[in-house]
């Protein structure tokens, strides 16, 4: 009993001395509370994935449309490194390699740096200097085509194999139909090519 | 029998014009030609060898010397030889009586000497008949370890040839062709006319083809893609010298063949702006020559021996019915040689003209899918053909020196190989098989040192 009585003035004594005659100290700032800290930590991680996942969109999305570039520019390699095929003892272009030659002129217009060399294949029937003028001509062929689209003859060199390099090494008519055609190979140019616009 | 099949072929043939021209070209036969194994009567007399002697050391070299001789008189296919007959049955001297008795005309005996680093062979040509000595001749010979020593048995065999005929031999000679080299080139080797001594010509690392001899055999011309594209080179046999011809047109360069006076080389040049036969002056580096062409192609030309015409092949009538065509050297009209009838033509190509200029060779699609080998009769403007293989596919005829001896390329159900027919008798060998030969070309006669 004795104790409090004394010790609620001494509290008061010890409160006033310490403020002295100093002017009164602002009130003391509340600091945040734990759930306000939890709060903004999950705001600032919410913005951050928010950013990243943004930023991952755009980047897949730049991938994307570069891997739709690469492929469309893979396609039309393809498109000009696509072979055509020959009738027996024929330099005449068929429908079928008509209309593969078609896509490559496509290509070809958009791929103003592009330069083919196109490769004439026949099979082994017949002579071997025939041959080698039958392969020439098929290229011929090719090249004519190509070149009545307004493609400059420039960007085209012919060579012929004649029956020396077969795609497949056997004596079959299969094997010969695979055998006589066109081959074509990109001599410049070839980190220009364009897909058809 | 005879008639019935070629009334019931030639009906089948109208049909096949009237339902489907397109296979015109496939055909059983070539129509309007007579076709068939029309050889000369060739009369060929027998002709004996008497066991080769040695003297001072050139017992083994003699028994080499007359095994060469006697199978390169055995192909020269103008004699029934007797040959390697027992050293006992024959004696010693020459008893005529003896080989009259044996059923020969002609008696070879030969005795070979050491002499210094090689030998020397005597040689004598009897006439049994007239039981005399015909011809006789000395000949200094290598050591059979050495390189030369079979051309110059070879050399000895053609002058026995040229004593009873009168005519030239061809065993002194090569036959050049392109052959895989086994790591994926087709590079030009030799070997002799018997298909011995296999060599290799060119080391391009590559694809070589065409190759084709000087008329002297001192040089040998060939189409190499060693540049990337098809060009012409020229070597020197002697020193192995090589030397790349100018790109003389924007083209490929294909099938030489020189003129017969060797100085100039005449070739195709095929895809550029004008495609056709061009010459070039090789003994002077300079002044292109165009004898033909155009928009079509020619190629393979071939000159006959006298330097007037040049046989060849072209595409002028379209691509499926390559013909062979003849025209002056100069340039000029062009006939075809090759047969056609009714406005339907074959499939011909690969032209060489014979060294006695009567005969132009070439092969043509007869069956279907079968090529075989044909030759044009000049002295009849080559109106009649003869055919002279039968049996598999046939390709690329090349004469040889002698002027009635063809090489090709054969396939036959035990593969490719090098084959040898005579004309004269149809009589047809084997030189080298198995191998995957092309574009064969017979050299000239090779004189000493070759």
């Amino acid at each position: 009993m004795t104790l409090r009585r004394f010790a609620l003035p001494i509290l008061v004594a010890i409160a006033v001395g310490a403020c002295g005659s100093d002017p009164p100290p602002p009130p003391a700032p509340t600091g945040p509370t734990d759930e306000e800290l939890a709060q903004a930590r999950a705001d600032s991680i919410a913005r951050a994935e928010a950013e990243a996942e943004r930023r991952a969109a755009e980047e897949r999305a730049a991938r994307e449309a570069e891997e739709a570039r690469m492929a469309a520019m893979e396609d039309a390699r393809e498109t000009l490194q696509a072979m055509v095929f020959f009738d027996l003892d024929e330099s005449a272009l068929t429908d079928q390699a008509q209309a593969v030659l078609r896509r490559k002129v496509d290509v070809l217009r958009a791929s103003p740096q592009v330069q083919i060399r196109i490769e004439g294949h026949a099979d082994e029937r017949g002579s071997t200097e025939y041959n080698l003028a039958l392969g020439n001509r098929r290229a011929q062929a090719v090249r004519e085509f190509l070149t009545g689209f307004g493609l400059p003859q420039s960007r085209f060199t012919i060579v012929s194999y004649g029956e020396e390099q077969p795609l497949v090494n056997q004596s079959n008519e299969s094997a010969w139909s695979q055998n006589r055609r066109a081959e074509f190979e990109i001599t410049a140019g070839a980190n220009a090519i364009n897909p058809p616009s | 029998m005879r008639t019935t099949t070629t009334t019931v072929l030639l009906a089948a043939f109208a049909t096949l014009l009237l339902t489907a021209p397109a296979a015109a070209q496939e055909r059983d036969s070539i129509p309007g030609v007579t076709l068939g194994l029309v050889y000369e009567t060739a009369y060929q007399p027998a002709l004996a060898l008497k066991p080769f002697t040695g003297r001072f050391g050139g017992a083994v070299a003699a028994t080499q010397v007359e095994a060469i001789i006697g199978r390169d008189l055995r192909y020269s296919d103008r004699f029934e030889i007797l040959d390697s007959l027992p050293a006992s049955l024959t004696g010693e001297g020459i008893d005529y009586q003896l080989w009259d008795g044996l059923g020969a005309v002609w008696l070879v005996s030969g005795q070979v000497e050491g002499a210094g680093d090689g030998f020397v062979l005597l040689l004598e040509l009897h006439d049994v008949v007239y039981g005399e000595v015909r011809e006789q001749a000395r000949f200094r010979l290598p050591d059979p370890m050495d390189a030369g020593f079979r051309m110059a048995v070879h050399r000895v065999s053609d002058t026995v040839v040229e004593w009873v005929t009168g005519e030239p031999g061809m065993a002194a000679s090569r036959i050049a062709f392109a052959m895989p080299d086994g790591n994926g080139n087709k590079e030009i080797y030799t070997v002799d006319s018997d298909g011995e001594n296999l060599r290799r010509v060119t080391d391009h690392q590559g694809l070589v083809l065409s190759p084709t001899w000087s008329p002297d055999g001192s040089r040998m011309a060939y189409s190499s893609y060693k540049s990337g594209l098809p060009r012409l080179y020229q070597r020197d046999m002697d020193t192995g010298q090589e030397e790349m011809l100018p790109e003389v047109r924007d083209g490929d360069h294909i099938t030489p063949a020189y003129t017969p006076d060797g100085t100039r080389l005449a070739f195709s040049v095929v895809g550029g702006d004008r495609s056709g036969l061009y010459t070039w002056d090789v003994a002077r580096s300079c002044c292109l020559t165009s004898i033909s062409g155009g928009r079509w192609y020619d190629f393979s030309p071939s000159y006959s021996p006298d330097g007037r015409w040049v046989a060849f092949n072209t595409n002028r009538f379209g691509d499926r019915v390559p013909q062979v065509m003849v025209m002056p050297a100069d340039g000029g009209e062009a006939e075809t040689l090759s047969p056609y009838e009714y406005g339907a033509r074959g499939y011909y190509t690969s032209p060489e003209w014979s060294p006695r200029g009567d005969l132009v060779a070439f092969h043509g699609r007869i069956e279907r899918g079968r090529y075989q080998i044909l030759v044009a009769d000049m002295n009849d403007r080559g109106r009649r053909i003869r055919q002279l293989t039968w049996e598999g596919n046939n390709e690329d005829p090349s004469w040889a020196p002698d002027g009635r001896h063809l090489v090709f390329v054969g396939e036959r159900r035990w593969g490719f190989g090098l084959m040898v027919v005579d004309v004269a008798t149809g009589r047809t060998r084997t030189i080298l098989s198995g191998r995957q030969v092309s574009v064969p070309e017979w050299s000239p006669s090779l004189g000493p040192d070759r």
